[in-house]
């Protein structure tokens, strides 16, 4: 559940905002048609956004996907 | 640094719903005993009637209003995550009212018979569960959302 199962899943977009001549949460979730409230949760790992997001967030900031979010495969409790 | 968050429109809703509630509550508990006084009844006698200030509950349908921007004259967009809060806080109030309604049903059935010892249902008791029902959902829900919200977005750093 996206709402919850964000333990595993870290991602930089603070640092990549502020990389981004110090972007506003508002800023950044205008240009991914998202609430700020989402960005927020995202920062603070508590949602884990769909692909479309993530996609629509990497590109945001011009980088790829897998330079916006990082799966943590130690932590996650289903990996063998 | 800190700044406030503008409330989603969810937030607003939720917010509004609640406020209703309590209003209506606090106008009924005080009604109550007005109308008892007023109309020289007992306390219990004047219950039911003051039951009217219920209607209020419609007010609820205004809650509509917060997903339309008036700036734009547009409808509000939910994104993905504000739709999953709606939708799990749909199911807490579904939940929620299932557990009043089938409880107000079995303790209306209980107290008219082992009670009352009638063996029919009066007319209003029926609305009445289901206005129960109902407030009661949109209760939790609102609450939900307001849960929601406040778990995950405790963070407000710019």
């Amino acid at each position: 559940m996206a709402l919850s199962d964000t333990a595993q899943l870290k991602n930089r977009i603070r640092r990549l905002r502020f990389e981004h001549g110090e972007m506003t949460q508002q800023e950044l979730a205008d240009r991914v048609g998202a609430a700020r409230q989402t960005i927020i949760a995202l920062e603070a790992g508590k949602y884990a956004p769909s692909l479309m997001l993530a996609f629509r967030l990497a590109a945001a900031f011009g980088v790829k996907t897998e330079d916006v979010f990082q799966w943590d495969a130690n932590g996650d409790s289903l990996s063998r | 640094m800190k700044d406030s968050i503008p409330l989603a429109p969810l937030q607003k809703m939720a917010w509004f719903n609640l406020v209703v509630f309590v209003a209506v509550i606090a106008l009924y508990l005080i009604a109550v005993p007005l109308l008892a006084w007023g109309s020289h009844r007992t306390l219990p006698a004047a219950a039911e009637p003051a039951l009217g200030l219920f209607g209020f509950f419609g007010l609820w349908g205004f809650g509509s209003r917060f997903f339309y921007d008036r700036k734009r004259r547009a409808k509000v967009q939910l994104d993905e995550r504000e739709q999953l809060i709606n939708q799990h806080a749909a199911a807490v109030g579904l939940a929620a009212f299932w557990l009043v309604f089938v409880a107000l049903c079995l303790g209306a059935w209980a107290v008219l018979t082992y009670v009352l010892h009638q063996t029919s249902l009066p007319v209003g008791v029926l609305p009445f569960l289901v206005v129960a029902g109902l407030v009661v959902n949109t209760v939790f829900q609102s609450l939900a959302i307001l849960a929601e919200y406040q778990r995950s977005c405790n963070d407000g750093t710019l």
